[in-house]
């Protein structure tokens, strides 16, 4: 039988155990917490440290993230990339020892607070808009009622905005309600909003990779 | 200057070597076929792309994406590509 080692999904605050019925990366179906200290890992069973990076597997990374945020939204969660596994629970607690003040400040830096995707498009035609005006009069509605926000890449011309933001759960029905009268106010346009996600354009930890390529050291 | 740069880096590189690593490396651009992916996955989910289209045309960049990266790789076996 293989010897069984542990991907993680991300860190959170060691307030419970957590135990979810949730499918994960390469067939887990269970997520479950492995604790140090004031910390814990929320990781799943697997039977490499390398696991293979595929569509499938990415979003099964993201469905346990948000399994994690729908079983407590107010839950501070510190996403891992895609791909930390680790050769045991000895090992990961190493890691979660050797990065415990970055985590604990990035844990006291997002609490309260969720990643929310804003996406504007313009009309698949030729429709004229004015994206600068659009722009201004989104962002002016939305920086008001975040904390941060993070310009992500327009990756097709019929972007005009795409960003993420970090809002506070206390603003959260304002943000919701902002969005709605974004919609109304420009009709001829596509608004894509999306979210809860964890905050993974407002954390930037790189914890622990070596160690989880070595294992056991 | 790119072409310019290379040769005094490299004065073994031929210039028909240059060129051509240039325009396989345009041809094999693997950010903007994954930035074709991720415009079919948002086309699909705001209902602009149907089901059937988004599918083929998912099919069709991702075995792009697999070509493209395949000979990128055997490229970079034979000269520096840059990214």
């Amino acid at each position: 039988m293989s010897e069984s080692h542990l991907y993680t999904y991300g860190i959170i605050d060691d307030n419970e155990s957590l135990a979810l019925n949730v499918d994960g990366v390469a067939g887990a179906t269970r997520a479950y917490t492995v604790s140090y200290r004031s910390l814990s890992a929320v990781v799943s069973d697997i039977e490499t440290t390398d696991p293979e990076r595929t569509d499938a597997a990415v979003e099964a990374h993201n469905t346990v993230l948000q399994a994690v945020l729908e079983h407590d939204a107010t839950r501070a969660v510190v996403p891992m990339s895609f791909g930390m596994a680790f050769k045991n629970a000895r090992t990961l607690k190493g890691v979660l020892r050797g990065a415990r003040r970055a985590l604990r400040s990035t844990l006291t830096e997002i609490a309260g607070t969720v990643e929310l995707g804003v996406k504007v498009l313009a009309p698949g035609d030729d429709t004229a808009v004015d994206t600068a005006a659009v722009r201004s009069d989104v962002t002016a509605r939305l920086s008001a009622l975040s904390v941060g926000e993070t310009e992500n890449d327009c990756f097709t011309d019929r972007l005009i905005i795409n960003k993420s933001y970090l809002v506070e759960h206390d603003t959260r029905d304002a943000f919701d309600a902002a969005i709605d009268e974004i919609d109304a106010a420009h009709d001829d346009l596509t608004v894509r909003y999306t979210g809860p996600w964890p905050p993974y354009n407002f954390v930037d930890i790189h914890i622990g990779a070596e160690q989880a390529q070595q294992g056991g050291r | 200057m790119f072409v310019l740069d290379d040769l005094f880096v490299n004065p073994f590189l031929s210039l028909v070597d240059i060129l051509q690593t240039m325009a396989l490396d345009e041809l094999y651009d693997t950010s903007e076929i994954r930035d074709q992916i991720k415009e079919n996955q948002l086309l699909y989910e705001i209902g602009d792309r149907p089901a059937d289209e988004y599918e083929r045309r998912k099919q069709e960049l991702e075995a792009q994406l697999r070509t493209a990266e395949q000979i990128r790789d055997q490229m970079r076996d034979r000269m520096e590509i840059k990214n």
